[in-house]
């Protein structure tokens, strides 16, 4: 079960690396929202109720429903639904995600303990190269955005690994996801979408010398 | 103790937010910076205690917290001649997250504990942003987008640091600092390495050091003088506490010695990218965020250098916060003078302000470790350390690049101070600024430089309890 939604996981990762239209992406963090809450729900066993319904409603509330919520409610307004055209080309998206996947096995399997599976640890390290490949890759606020995303939910899958020796560690992941999308996504409707209207980061670059 | 200063922080802070009187907000934040004060005098004279469980009153504390102090007072004062003659729609907010941003690095400063300081640093994020974006302008959003985007993704990869200590071993009961040092004897020193990179990286987006160090460029260019000056002084030595801590939790481990390399090259990478980019810089407090990225180069190659470098490096940095705030604050006049803070308009500022040029000047030999300045004592330190280790490529490499950021900033000021005053001087334009306002810049600057002829033994004393732990 655990390793069916890891690799489901997985092939969102690869999905968002060569998608271009900015509903998709959204979709696919609302996806990925429900795969975490998922995974949590399997592995946490051991973790108090108070905590599991916290864990739970984090999760399935405000990554898979409140934070792709907002992202639509954002293409709406800005009405900018594809990426950049001078982002890098679908097919180069996708053979570095390939290159980062092949990475993340050999990490994986050089960094294996007594935590977790090689194929946990893959998922994990995959999916903070997957949002490091996007932020670098992409022009758009938009999709910088949504490789932070990503990064965030690498770095609660890392969290929930360690979740049952210290669950302080979980609920401080979510402080991180309820903090960061709170004040970046604010700051990203409200303020930068109605400034900058087609929210390219070469409207960014004025700060310069 | 720490609890209620926490909570009288809070409520100060909120209290500023809706009761949105002017004379209020002044007599708050004064109130509060009274409270700041008596807190750090207890934190210094209770060195050793334990509060709360996660908040340790020791030696690095204290230093940096007393230095936060002085700073704030000065940049409230400042910050009150800043709002003179504006409009105060926002005097509120500024001053809510002032002392939203104080009580956060207070708490990071003396917190045992590696989650709690993470919790804190997020908490700057949080407060410093609404002072970034302060003006409103187009470059203030820029700036804020940037800050926060790139200080969360910061702040994540510190937490996966953090993880990746946790992941290292079942040794760890819990993340404070003590249990850190206690069980890295341990584990496997390839989870330490790939943590102790992502803390680097995820805090050097407040200590202002290479990678991360754009961040902390554009925050201090875009931000209200007074509060460049805290960013550049407080936040930056929380991003240096922060690294610093996990370097001594980790220094008992095998990893030591590769954890000098990296401080190593990210101290030169941090020098090269400050030299170049100075000598293109055409903003004044760019120019002196760029002169922060220099010295923060220079305290990462202090401590990975080791031995007598540990001492330079606190020395170094407690120099810097006094002398960087001075600077700062006086740019806050330069603007008010010549009405930019763009060098090709600036000119002629010595003929404007006098006695505010003397702190220029003054500052510019102090930044620039020319004797008498104290820091010159430190940055011998560091040299002495490179020829003692034989570093001799380093040396070159550093000296070479010393040059050009003493070319650089020294150029740009002379041209500020000297050069042909765009303004007339009949000109309605010409605002005079009080001699007084200048004072706690000179009192800077004379602590600073007479630390180049006097080091207090309280000084040396407590410089060397922060580096008790590390090995010789």
């Amino acid at each position: 079960m655990l390793n069916f939604l890891l690799i489901a996981f997985a092939v969102t990762l690869v999905y968002i690396s060569s998608a271009e239209r900015f509903r998709t992406y959204a979709k696919l963090i609302a996806i990925q929202g429900v795969l975490i809450f998922t995974i949590a729900m399997v592995l946490l066993t051991e973790v108090n109720l108070g905590n599991l319904i916290f864990i739970a409603v984090e999760t399935l509330v405000f990554k898979a429903i409140l934070v792709p919520y907002f992202l639509f409610k954002v293409i709406s307004k800005t009405k900018v639904y594809r990426v950049h055209n001078k982002a890098l080309p679908s097919f180069y998206g996708l053979v570095l995600s390939l290159c980062a996947l092949i990475l993340s096995v050999y990490m994986a399997n050089v960094l294996h303990n007594e935590f977790g599976s090689i194929t946990f640890m893959t998922v994990c390290l995959f999916t903070l190269l997957v949002g490091i490949i996007l932020i670098v890759t992409h022009k758009l606020i938009f999709s910088h955005t949504i490789g932070f995303l990503v990064i965030e939910n690498g770095v609660f899958l890392l969290s929930v690994l360690i979740g049952t020796e210290m669950p302080l560690l979980i609920n401080i992941g979510i402080l991180l996801d309820v903090f960061v999308s709170v004040l970046i996504l604010t700051i990203f409707a409200n303020r930068i979408g109605s400034k900058f209207r087609d929210m390219g980061t070469e409207n960014l670059t004025t700060l310069k010398h | 103790m720490i609890l209620y200063y926490f909570i009288i922080a809070v409520v100060l802070s909120l209290s500023v937010l809706f009761v949105k009187n002017k004379y209020y907000t002044i007599i708050a934040t004064s109130l509060f910076l009274l409270i700041q004060s008596l807190f750090t005098i207890y934190v210094v004279k209770n060195i050793g205690l334990v509060d709360l469980a996660y908040f340790s009153f020791d030696a690095l504390g204290a230093i940096f917290l007393t230095l936060l102090t002085v700073i704030s007072i000065a940049s409230f004062y400042h910050g009150l001649k800043y709002f003179r003659n504006r409009i105060t729609h926002r005097y509120f907010y500024y001053h809510a997250a002032f002392i939203g941003l104080i009580t956060s690095i207070t708490g990071a400063y003396l917190s045992n504990d590696a989650t709690l300081v993470w919790i804190l640093v997020e908490a700057t994020t949080l407060t410093v942003s609404v002072l970034i974006y302060h003006e409103k302008t187009t470059y203030a959003l820029e700036a804020t987008w940037k800050y926060i985007f790139l200080c969360s993704i910061g702040i994540a990869f510190a937490y996966v640091g953090i993880l990746f200590i946790s992941l290292s071993g079942k040794g760890l009961s819990d993340l404070s600092f003590a249990s850190i040092a206690l069980s890295v004897t341990k584990v496997n020193p390839l989870y330490l390495k790939i943590a102790f990179v992502f803390v680097l990286i995820g805090y050097s987006t407040k200590m202002e050091l290479f990678p991360m160090h754009t961040v902390g460029i554009d925050a201090n260019s875009v931000s209200p003088t007074p509060i460049a000056a805290l960013i550049s002084t407080g936040l930056v030595n929380l991003g240096f506490l922060s690294i610093f801590r996990f370097y001594i939790a980790l220094s008992s481990s095998s990893i030591f010695e590769w954890m000098n390399r990296i401080f190593i090259l990210t101290g030169v990478l941090s020098l090269l990218v400050a030299a170049g980019y100075m000598l293109k810089a055409k903003h004044n407090k760019r120019m002196l965020a760029y002169s922060t990225l220099e010295n923060m180069g220079l305290v990462a190659i202090a401590i990975g250098l080791g031995g007598q470098g540990y001492y330079a490096a606190i020395l170094l940095v407690i120099l810097h916060t006094l002398t960087k705030s001075s600077l700062f604050f006086q740019m806050g006049q330069v603007a008010r003078t010549l009405h930019t803070f763009k060098l090709d308009e600036c000119g002629g500022y010595m003929k404007r302000n006098p006695f505010g040029s003397g702190v220029l000047l003054l500052g510019m030999f102090v930044i620039l470790a020319i004797p008498p300045s104290g820091i010159f004592v430190a940055e011998y330190m560091i040299v002495k350390s490179m020829i003692t280790t034989h570093n001799w490529l380093l040396l070159t490499i550093v000296s070479l690049l010393l040059c050009f950021v003493i070319y650089a900033m020294s150029t740009r000021f002379m041209h500020i101070l000297f050069s042909k005053s765009r303004i007339e001087e009949s000109s309605p334009l010409v605002i005079k600024v009080s001699p007084w306002e200048s004072l706690t810049q000179y009192i800077f600057l004379l602590t600073v430089i007479s630390i180049c002829f006097y080091r207090p033994p309280f000084l040396t004393d407590i410089i060397s309890q922060c580096i008790a732990m590390l090995p010789k």
